[in-house]
């Protein structure tokens, strides 16, 4: 699309992998995907597939006994911390740039708010906290801060809300605190796992609707984490499918949902439900099952569940994400040129 | 007014179930939680009634009120067994319940914590065959591999145990224990909401084709309005314990009648990129059913309220034939449906 901004985070041949007893896990095993300023870029994928991990990976999060293997993460700091690009995945996980970066130039929101924010400390003062780690103001000014992005995000009554307990929420405003907390620093990115899928429908079109509001008053981007194909349509720009572990098609939103190319993209369309399309005969499921992470299947990882598989040529060499004239990329032989 | 019309295999009239709060040392009650204040539907023989709604609306519990695994605080359970008779399961107790049991089965949503983890694939689809004393020694393996084989899975794994099984492997276990017994009525707690996409669509399939080839009716519990489309007759969505709307499925997707579930399918994200006029985004959260606010329990959001709503709780009543709607101004609204285009 525009080729002229440049990338404010590039990922590259990104591949973290878990060494367990029973072997090694290769959660990500070729990830690639650029993020521009200002935009929205989904990532999807079923459970499973590593689009979690690589979000973590962005940050360093990945927890013992996963590593970052290969690849590089280049990350575009903002003017005020000197603008240069720095290489996150060469960075150590408790160095000094990862302290300042996290939190600070880029903010995480999770799925499950109860579990991710502290339930023995007030909303305050876990935003306080945020607020205090990276700007140096006073406890007081802190707090004003925090009262304001409590108002900003939509949270009723902010200065008693304040003194409140994680528990003390519903499910929707504890996503708000959440959003608050994240991004209290102004981060550039906002990276999202799965914000919306632990609440209810209408729940979920008031973040998401928030979350589109702020992006534009803030202008950052966001890297948006989501199984849900629905919520991708609705809020991203550019999107990457991943599937065990890698990404196998990346497009502009309209182009993926109009004509998807890799053959697991066009399956994960035809089998969900769409709504207003009252049934018409039956779904039409992707056929077997994710294989295991211990036992990736030989050359392409779709293969075997692959309504166009190639025999000798899929299940022999794994292909590589291969850039198409409309601008996408795609991982498959049959768009070989 | 029982509904005794003979293709009605439940009934369920003026169903109250409210769940105490206790405080202090004396455990007195000091309120309630109207978890289903006042519920009537029916659900005809063979076919699946979708019940909608979001989390604490009270969906699951009338589930398990239908299975008595609570004690409903008030209201009647009609259902008509396999010779014609009509029974009021609320007022069943002991053995006569036991024995209705075999006839209303359960789908739990999670796969994980469904399955006892101790119990190889064997021993849970066969315990209801055990407890209900229906087949013994070499027979009990014959059914249990019928059941596994109707549901899409191996009988040779029957030695396993869970863990051994994937998320939609798993569920057709949890599938397989219900069906084992030859239920009538099978009641699906959110049977596809713990899996994966590609894996919801086999279930949804499975759970279609066992429906004509057992004659199952379901009763499908679930929060995905795309899910209930596809798969129910009718829909009956739930708001704060009470029934708001009931209408054959096609219907209420295209032309809602109450304003609720109006907001609540345009919120549901479209798979069409950049096609999304005007969502109806709700304002503040979903009333406490402990402390419900006076008049329609929807007036604080609803985007249509008038002064009436404010203090008169409008009733379900019947609007055209099979469309009961519980709000004043269902004749005069034109609400928006889901585009279909």
């Amino acid at each position: 699309m525009n080729e002229i901004t440049t990338p404010l985070l590039e990922i590259s041949g990104l591949k973290t992998h878990f060494f367990l007893d029973e072997g090694t896990v290769k959660a990500v095993e070729g990830a690639d995907l650029i993020v521009r300023p200002g935009t929205t870029v989904g990532i999807v994928g079923e459970s499973g597939c590593g689009k979690s991990v690589t979000a973590y990976s962005i940050l360093q999060l990945v927890e013992n006994p996963g590593r970052i293997v290969a690849g590089k993460i280049l990350w575009q700091r903002p003017a005020s911390a000197g603008g240069d690009l720095l290489d996150l995945a060469a960075l150590k996980p408790n160095s000094r740039e990862l302290h300042a970066i996290r939190g600070g130039e880029i903010a995480m929101i999770f799925q499950e708010p109860l579990t991710s924010l502290s339930p023995i400390h007030t909303i305050g003062d876990q935003i306080v906290e945020a607020i205090r780690l990276h700007r140096p103001v006073s406890q007081e000014e802190a707090r004003d801060q925090a009262v304001q992005m409590l108002q900003r995000v939509g949270i009723p009554k902010p200065q008693e809300r304040l003194d409140h307990y994680p528990f003390q929420l519903s499910g929707g405003m504890r996503q708000r605190a959440m959003i608050a907390m994240a991004l209290s620093c102004h981060p550039s990115l906002l990276i999202a796992d799965e914000p919306t899928t632990a609440l209810d429908v209408t729940t979920q079109a008031q973040i998401l609707e928030l979350m589109s509001e702020l992006q534009n008053d803030f202008g950052m981007s966001i890297l948006l984490i989501t199984h849900n194909l629905g919520v991708v349509a609705e809020m991203c720009d550019e999107v990457v499918v991943m599937y065990l572990g890698q990404v196998v098609e990346q497009a502009d939103t309209v182009t993926l949902f109009n004509e998807p190319k890799h053959p697991y993209t066009q399956a994960l369309m035809r089998s969900i439900p769409k709504i207003g399309q009252r049934r018409r005969g039956r779904l039409d499921p992707i056929k077997g099952m994710v294989p295991d992470p211990y036992n990736r299947p030989h050359g392409c990882c779709f293969h075997p569940r692959c309504d166009k598989f190639v025999p000798g040529l899929c299940d022999q060499q794994e292909p590589p994400l291969q850039k198409l004239k409309s601008g996408g990329m795609v991982r498959c032989v049959l768009y070989g040129e | 007014m029982a509904d005794s019309s003979p293709n009605v295999l439940l009934s369920v009239q003026n169903l109250k179930m409210h769940f105490p709060i206790r405080k202090g040392f004396a455990r007195k009650v000091i309120g309630h939680v109207r978890a289903v204040d006042d519920v009537s539907f029916s659900v005809p023989f063979g076919e699946t009634l979708g019940l909608v709604g979001e989390s604490g609306c009270g969906k699951t519990t009338i589930g398990r009120c239908i299975l008595r695994a609570y004690d409903p605080t008030h209201g009647a359970i009609h259902y008509q067994n396999a010779s014609g008779q009509i029974i009021d399961l609320a007022q069943l107790q002991g053995r006569e319940l036991i024995s209705y049991r075999r006839e209303l089965r359960m789908i739990f949503q999670d796969p994980y914590s469904s399955l006892n983890p101790r119990m190889t694939v064997m021993d849970i689809v066969a315990e209801p065959l055990r407890i209900h004393r229906i087949a013994q020694g070499k027979e009990i393996e014959d059914r249990v591999a019928e059941i596994l084989r109707k549901v899409g899975l191996r009988p040779e794994y029957m030695r396993r145990y869970p863990h051994a099984f994937s998320g939609g492997q798993r569920q057709r276990i949890g599938i397989a224990r219900a069906l084992v017994l030859d239920p009538r009525l099978v009641v699906c707690d959110e049977p596809v909401s713990a899996l994966d996409v590609s894996v919801q669509a086999q279930i949804l399939n499975l759970l279609q084709d066992l429906q004509a080839e057992l004659n199952l009716t379901y009763l499908f519990i679930s929060h995905d309005l795309s899910v209930v489309e596809y798969l129910a007759d009718q829909v009956a969505v739930m708001y704060v314990g009470l029934l708001v709307e009931v209408a054959p499925t096609e219907e209420l997707f295209q032309s809602p009648r109450h304003p609720y579930t109006e907001a609540l399918l345009s919120a549901v994200p479209k798979t069409v990129p950049r096609r999304n006029p005007k969502r109806i985004i709700l304002k503040g959260d979903v009333a406490d059913p402990a402390n419900p606010p006076p008049g329609c329990y929807f007036h604080p959001r609803c985007p249509y309220a008038i002064d009436r709503c404010k203090t008169e709780a409008p009733a379900l009543r019947e609007i055209a034939p099979g469309r009961k709607v519980a709000c004043h101004l269902a004749e005069q609204l034109s609400l928006r449906g889901v585009d279909t285009g």
